[in-house]
């Protein structure tokens, strides 16, 4: 993580609101200072603390629909809606702005890969597509190592792991 | 079914300093955020929608082993005076309390475990224990979580995990938060320094009662700041592992303190201790920051006739929600800090370490 200000390492990454627009700051710890928001001196007063502060600001008015970017299908939550409020309106919004998400979501995580627990009616599911993707990345490993045995014996792996056929989901949508 | 009145009664056990580290870490806490499937997200439901997941999760909780006797309060029908010591008792938090439809709290034995019902998200499990133990409350909250998704469908996606409200909850929806006591830091002067570094290793530092709270008494809570891309064990870990470095840097600071200011830091825990047993009137602040200096005290062996459990009991018990609750009308601030003074000598008499 680089400073947005100077290119040294940064310390702290925050969430600010600059005229209703959010964005992530990195910074190191003098430029972070220099704003006012260093560690310093008051340790809890700065945003740090609450990377979502600026998040939670109210600013700006609604606008008319054609200058609201994307529309979220399963609840018509604009995009621009989900910058003033940083709230998304419900599980499709992350399928109607994985676009724009994704690159807020790497700024935050560090990543956009969930590599934690799978609620168990999916487990079967998700860790056979999991399992896939893990043995794709190995595959292109072993190819760039010339490794064509390995290589072999790994795609029939995946493609064992994406013939099986998967549950359909019973509970509708949104 | 607990009642209330049974809860206030009872003080919770992540106050108990029972805990490893305890005279450190006061409690380790680790909540889970869901949403279910199918079902937007609480800021964009209406009433009715808030008020069937609502249903829908009561039901499921009490289906399960660990919530079926568990104290169900439904916000709606609570008063201004219990929401205000739910947040004082780290249940909720303080938008929680104040408004919002379809919302309730269930709260498991002794507080040890709680499911926030349409805060930000349609749920949020929590596991609260004494000390510094991140694994056994990410396991207990774990165990929960699998007996109410037997009666529930979560919001999840494979590559994003379990989908939240806030992007910066998403993935494992986990949060770990430990609530930690650095007055030795502070005093040496050197916990910007250290807090700086812990920024470095992807955890947030926020005051005792969340963001917005100052770090009164040098009491912090330290959490993780990422929830996606890495295990629920590895989150874990990594709080534990910069919480006990945390400890061991502490205790080195304290012991320095003790060394260095001998005879004037013994004289000053005294005192701290005698204002505590003495004092007529006292305000919310200044108990704050001599229950700081009496737990130092405690913790460096100037003072051994009060426990550790008597003073962290304290620091909750003392705040306004919970004197106002001794009293059907609101006493105010000057009647309060009396009331705080009598509640403190009382406590400080009969909390001698048995």
């Amino acid at each position: 993580m680089i400073c947005d200000e100077c290119g040294r390492p940064a310390a702290i990454r925050f969430v600010e609101m600059v005229d209703g627009e959010m964005r992530l700051m990195r910074l190191c710890d003098e430029c972070a200072s220099a704003r006012g928001i260093g560690l310093s001196l008051t340790p809890l007063a700065g945003p740090l603390v609450s990377i979502l502060m600026g998040f939670l600001e109210e600013v700006g008015a609604e606008e008319p629909a054609e200058l609201q970017g994307p529309v979220c299908l399963g609840c018509g939550l604009s995009y621009k809606d989900f910058r003033r409020t940083g709230k998304l309106g419900c599980a499709d919004c992350y399928t109607s702005f994985e676009d724009e998400l994704k690159p807020l979501i790497r700024r935050i995580h560090g990543s956009t890969r969930h590599t934690g627990g799978i609620p168990s009616e999916a487990s079967e599911d998700v860790e056979s597509i999991r399992e896939a993707r893990h043995l794709k990345l190995e595959l292109e490993k072993a190819v760039r190592h010339e490794e064509y045995e390995r290589a072999a014996e790994l795609r029939d792996r995946i493609r064992s792991l994406e013939s099986t056929p998967r549950k359909e989901d019973d509970d509708g949508d949104v | 079914m607990g009642t209330f009145e049974q809860m206030l009664a009872t003080p919770p056990s992540w106050l108990d300093a029972s805990g490893p580290t305890s005279n450190v870490v006061l409690s380790t806490r680790v909540r889970l955020a869901r949403n279910l499937r199918g079902v937007a997200f609480p800021a964009r439901a209406d009433r009715a929608g808030l008020e069937r997941v609502r249903d829908r999760i009561l039901a499921a909780a009490s289906a399960g082993n660990y919530l079926a006797g568990a104290l169900v309060l439904i916000m709606d029908e609570s008063s201004q005076s219990q929401r205000q010591i739910l947040v004082e008792r780290h249940l909720t938090g303080r938008g929680f309390a104040e408004d919002g439809h379809g919302r309730a709290v269930v709260i498991g034995d002794r507080e040890l475990v709680s499911v926030v019902i349409n805060e930000e998200d349609h749920l949020r499990l929590a596991s609260l224990r004494s000390g510094l133990q991140p694994m056994d409350a990410w396991r207990l909250v774990d165990r929960i979580d699998a007996e109410l998704e037997q009666n529930l469908h979560y919001a999840y996606s494979s590559d994003w995990g379990y989908l939240t409200s806030c992007p910066t909850n998403v993935g494992t929806g986990m949060r770990v938060s430990v609530l930690i006591h650095l007055v030795g830091l502070v005093r040496r002067d050197r916990i910007a320094q250290v807090l700086g570094s812990i920024s470095k290793l992807g955890l947030s530092v926020r005051g005792f009662y969340g963001e917005k709270s100052t770090a009164l008494g040098g009491f912090f809570q330290i959490s993780n700041q990422m929830t996606l891309g890495q295990s629920e064990d590895d989150i874990a870990y990594t709080v534990e592992r910069v919480a006990g470095q945390l400890v061991t840097l502490e205790l080195e600071a304290r012991s320095e303190l003790a060394e260095k200011g001998g005879r004037k830091v013994e004289d000053e825990v005294h005192r701290a201790f005698g204002i505590l047993t003495s004092a007529r009137i006292i305000s919310s602040d200044e108990t704050m920051a001599l229950c700081s200096s009496l737990r130092f005290g405690i913790s460096e062996g100037f003072i051994d006739s009060v426990d550790l459990a008597t003073v962290n009991r304290l620091l909750v018990s003392t705040q306004p929600g919970h004197l106002k609750c001794f009293d059907a009308r609101d006493p105010g601030p000057e009647q309060r800090d009396r009331m705080r003074a009598d509640l403190i000598r009382r406590e400080l008499a009969s909390g001698s370490g048995a």
